[in-house]
């Protein structure tokens, strides 16, 4: 925001940045192969539900267009309302390039319904070597992403994520401000 | 597709509040121009001082009057979570989040710059409300933050204060001195200084209203739900009315911060008010909603 946008008291929801999200489907290779990462064949787009009248027909259009747009092995897509207000649609594939193409999909739908700034984050689930649960978190305002790993009840392993971080290094455009890597509590994936 | 790009602005707004900024900045030149002219230039670095120990140290201080503590996600994990949703939506860092132990609902937003602010909410607000209204509550405090108003109105209102304590310190040293007169008179000075006092009261409480209109409409805008924020406020006010006076800690200094105004008594002198009343705020409210569902 300028100056005369902060003086003026000026409010606008920040656009969708560039869109980075594709950069997940060749990280993805490093991630198996360096860091022993699997993908658990999730992966959620979360967004404010409003509550007008062409959003309820957007979202099920969504998802036929998710469905339709996967090559072959078929993107199967379930919705969900968090305690917080927030839909997850939630896409389960196999081919992690389908979740990420699924994903794209759903956000370009949604922005095409005018409604792209509504959109929250996307979530990436994997599991390490171990079997433990790590997301991969991109956020849609900042074209960024960052990890996320939980640690029980409301506590997350910064160690995990930092050392994650220092790992990926360039193969992912990472989210710079550390006070930017927002939580997700109770993912339900 | 036209709608979310025109979804939220108000240049009628902006313009209102454009132009009050304006006149404070003349009468302030006015101000300035008598006293240099008077050589009673001195005061000003004394109040400058008093400004600084205001913008650095008031965050502590008005948190600490408003028996606010600072809570860590594993105390307020709801809290944490609805705040950082709504800053991811709003594009800003998360800020300091706190509590404050009192029934009388309400909350507010501190801090110079987004970076150093803190967000307050009271138990009794967290009590009163549905997860929703609260959401619509914090994101209009989000917006003050990000609107950074607590340094707007800090600056604005920082030559009504010297104005003030022109008038004060006139009183005390007022026509002792009767030296060579090149510029105005002290009496000048003073005089002088209480117009301006009172016209920029006026000018910022005008302000100071319009930048809740502002609050309220970014808070619509981030969460998407005018209307949620419309039935907080009525719930607020509601029992606002039915809280007794001696529940009031807050300074008066405080009360353009609040998300409500602490003595809203349905007062007939809407110039001398730091919020808009209630009605026209839900009015600005659900004319957003009909922008929203494509009405209007």
């Amino acid at each position: 925001m300028g100056l005369f946008d902060i003086l003026a008291g000026r409010r606008r929801l920040a656009r969708p940045a560039p869109d980075r999200l594709f950069a997940m489907s060749t990280a993805y290779v490093t991630f198996q192969t360096e860091l022993a990462l699997r993908s658990r064949g999730l992966a959620g787009i979360v967004f404010q539900a409003l509550a007008t009248a062409d959003f309820e027909q957007i979202a099920k259009d969504m998802v036929e267009v998710v469905e339709g747009t996967s090559s072959d092995s078929g993107t199967t897509v379930e919705t969900r309302d968090d305690e917080y207000d927030y839909r997850w649609m939630i896409l389960r594939d196999p081919d992690f390039d389908d979740l990420v193409v699924g994903v794209n999909a759903v956000s370009g739908a949604l922005e095409a319904g005018g409604y792209g700034e509504r959109i929250l984050c996307a979530v990436f689930a994997f599991e390490d070597a171990n079997g433990r649960p790590l997301y991969w978190i991109y956020n849609y305002k900042r074209g960024a992403f960052y990890p996320f790993v939980p640690a029980g009840d409301h506590a997350r392993d910064n160690e995990r994520e930092l050392r994650l971080k220092a790992q990926v290094g360039a193969e992912l455009p990472l989210e710079a401000e550390l006070e930017r890597w927002f939580p997700l509590w109770g993912i339900p994936i | 597709m036209a709608r979310p790009t025109s979804f939220g602005k108000d240049t009628g707004l902006q313009l209102r509040m454009t132009l009050t900024l304006f006149l404070l900045g003349l009468v302030y030149a006015a101000l300035v121009g008598v006293v240099f002219a008077s050589g009673y230039s001195f005061l000003l670095v004394f109040v400058v001082g008093m400004f600084l120990v205001q913008v650095f140290a008031s965050d502590k201080l008005a948190l600490h009057a408003m028996g606010a503590r600072e809570v860590t996600p594993q105390e307020a994990p709801q809290l944490h979570a609805m705040i950082e949703r709504l800053c991811v939506q709003a594009n800003l860092p998360k800020p300091r989040v706190a509590v404050a132990n009192t029934h009388m609902p309400n909350a507010f937003a501190i801090g110079r710059s987004p970076k150093k602010a803190t967000v307050c909410a009271t138990t009794g607000i967290m009590e009163l409300l549905s997860p929703a209204e609260l959401e619509g509550v914090m994101a209009h405090e989000l917006t003050h933050v990000q609107n950074r108003d607590v340094m707007v109105m800090t600056i604005a209102s920082f030559f009504a204060t010297v104005a003030a304590y022109i008038v004060q310190f006139g009183f005390f040293f007022g026509g002792s001195s009767s030296s060579d007169d090149d510029g105005p008179s002290a009496a000048v000075v003073i005089l002088v200084s209480l117009v301006v006092y009172v016209v920029s009261f006026l000018l910022l409480q005008a302000l100071s209203r319009y930048r809740e209109f502002a609050a309220d409409r970014g808070a619509a805008v981030i969460t998407g739900r005018p209307s949620a924020l419309s039935s907080a406020l009525m719930k607020i006010a509601g029992t606002m009315d039915r809280i007794p006076q001696r529940d009031l800690r807050a300074s008066e200094e405080l009360a353009a911060f609040y998300i409500f105004p602490p003595h809203a008594k349905q007062s007939l002198m809407n110039l001398f008010s730091t919020h808009p009343p209630l009605e026209k705020r839900i009015a600005a409210l659900s004319r957003l909603e009909a922008q929203l569902q494509g009405v209007a």
